[in-house]
């Protein structure tokens, strides 16, 4: 089993780098500024709203810098809606390959993923410019993120598994899904604090959202310079690992019909 | 190895299709039909009916039969495609299927570039795309335009680069649908060859084709499949029941 594993890896790993190295070509070959997009994107997007909502709504977050706070979290979600975004239409734009040659079909999720996780390593450069430029400052403990990243990763992932399988039988999941993407992004308290929702009832609600874990873990550290509290932890986990498996468990229950759809 | 080691096993292989499966189904669909008060009504169509054979090492084996005859679904199978809905199919060896040309391309790449993803989708290593790279490129004559986006390419050269790539590799177990010959007439003579050299080779091949002609020459054994059903099982001598029995659907 664990050598069958093992041989698996070996033998699809050269592909699964092939696939990820492709999207970043295709990606920055034709942009003049090519990577850097990467990191002034979330930048821009963050001057964004922060002009809205520091002008417009006067949001703020007392004791900590606004702008890096909602720097952390737009990061992180960004990450995700753009990963699971891509993972669910990854295995049905690849039908032409799965209709012609084996491969383990999990790879088009898991290239996508990855491609974009890298992605988001780039994005930490802005964030910790930011973090530098407002005088927030470094502290030990941000050897402990990549944690909540890592929970974040395997959260992506395996809903990105179950979102792909989904939109395999269901194409009007491509819609769908960009109107789940637009509420969740209101129901993640990327650009305002949690604490202004003053309903005990809609508080604990929200809390039930993964990304808020992923978010709130980040914070805690980034923001706050403290150890986040033990709850946080088993959440990042439950949520991660728990979605990963699931995602796993639905995609190769349902891999072989997949065909039949082509 | 022994001589007469099995490469391939096909065992009761049956394949069922429904037919009822909307492709790309939408909930738009769903509230038509419902509307129709029309059901969704299980048609289920058989492609493979309890496939036996087996193929020694280094044999050849041609498949003939008529036009939806269930061939290409075989070969699917084999390949490890579709998974078959009873049966079992064992193959020993590294299968290679000749896929449709060009189906791992991605447009926006080099030519440089699409031979090491193309590879990599037929499951090659680095390495192996390392060291043949010369050749490929040799045998594509498209040193030129090496870095060249693809989707800059005439039809003719896609298909040359494609051709290239995908006859690269010795495999154990080569798997053809159709003899490939591409490009302009000096190229046709050239893959063509290339294929036959390949079939040719002491590989063990699974070769499907409507020429009869190419089955006679290539094949040391022939199965002949109809309605999903193996008709016979034999040498060259199917082959001349075969055209009997198409003359006859004919007349």
């Amino acid at each position: 089993m664990l050598n069958n594993l093992k041989y698996v890896f070996k033998k699809y790993n050269f592909l699964l780098r092939q696939l990820v190295s492709r999207d970043f070509k295709v990606k920055y070959k034709r942009s003049v500024l090519g990577v850097l997009w990467s990191l002034l994107y979330p930048v821009l997007t963050m001057a964004v709203m922060a002009i809205v909502f520091t002008n417009v709504f006067k949001f703020s977050t007392p004791g900590v810098n606004y702008l890096v706070y909602l720097m952390s979290g737009l990061i992180i979600f960004n990450y995700f809606s753009e990963a699971s975004n891509l993972a669910m239409s990854s295995v049905v734009a690849n039908f032409s390959l799965i209709n012609k040659v084996y491969m383990p079909k999990y790879i088009f999720p898991l290239s996508k993923c990855i491609f974009v996780g890298i992605n988001f390593l780039l994005t930490l450069i802005p964030l910790y410019a930011i973090i530098l430029l407002t005088g927030t400052g470094l502290n030990v403990y941000h050897l402990l993120l990549p944690y909540g990243y890592l929970c974040l990763f395997m959260f992506t992932l395996g809903f990105g598994l179950i979102l792909s399988t989904v939109a395999v039988f269901l194409r009007d999941m491509f819609y769908i899904y960009g109107v789940v993407l637009t509420l969740w992004t209101y129901m993640t308290p990327i650009m305002y604090d949690i604490a202004i929702i003053d309903h005990p009832l809609l508080q604990s609600l929200l809390k039930c959202n993964p990304l808020y874990w992923f978010v709130y873990f980040s914070r805690r550290i980034i923001l706050y310079g403290v150890v986040p509290e033990l709850n946080a932890w088993i959440y990042c986990m439950v949520f991660g690992l728990g979605f990963l498996l699931l995602g796993v468990l639905i995609f190769k229950k349902n891999q072989d019909k997949f065909i039949y759809y082509v | 190895m022994e001589q007469n080691q099995y490469m391939v096993e096909v065992e009761n292989v049956s394949m069922r299709f429904n037919l009822g499966i909307e492709k790309g189904f939408s909930l738009k669909q769903w509230f038509v039909d419902v509307g129709k008060g029309k059901k969704h009504e299980k048609k289920e169509f058989w492609a493979l009916t309890d496939l036996t054979f087996k193929v020694k090492k280094g044999e050849v084996i041609g498949f003939i039969g008529s036009n939806g005859a269930g061939k290409s679904t075989l070969l699917k199978v084999v390949a490890g495609v579709m998974k078959p809905t009873k049966g079992e199919v064992k193959t020993y060896g590294t299968v290679c299927p000749m896929i449709e040309l060009g189906a791992g391309f991605d447009y926006q790449l080099t030519a440089r570039e699409n031979i090491y993803l193309n590879g990599a989708i037929m499951g090659y290593s680095k390495e192996l795309i390392d060291r043949k790279f010369q050749e490929i490129v040799d045998f594509s004559e498209l040193q030129e335009f090496l870095d060249v986006p693809v989707q800059n390419f005439s039809s003719g050269m896609i298909a040359r680069l494609a051709f290239s790539v995908a006859t690269i590799v010795d495999p154990e177990i080569l798997i053809v649908d159709e003899i490939l010959s591409v490009g302009d007439m000096a190229f046709q003579a050239k893959s063509e060859n290339k294929m036959l050299s390949m079939i040719g080779g002491g590989t063990t091949v699974l070769f499907v084709s409507h020429s009869i002609e190419q089955i006679r020459k290539m094949c040391d054994k022939v199965v002949w499949i109809e309605h999903g059903h193996v008709q016979r099982i034999g040498g060259k001598e199917i082959c001349d029941e075969y055209i009997e029995f198409m003359n006859g659907k004919q007349g």
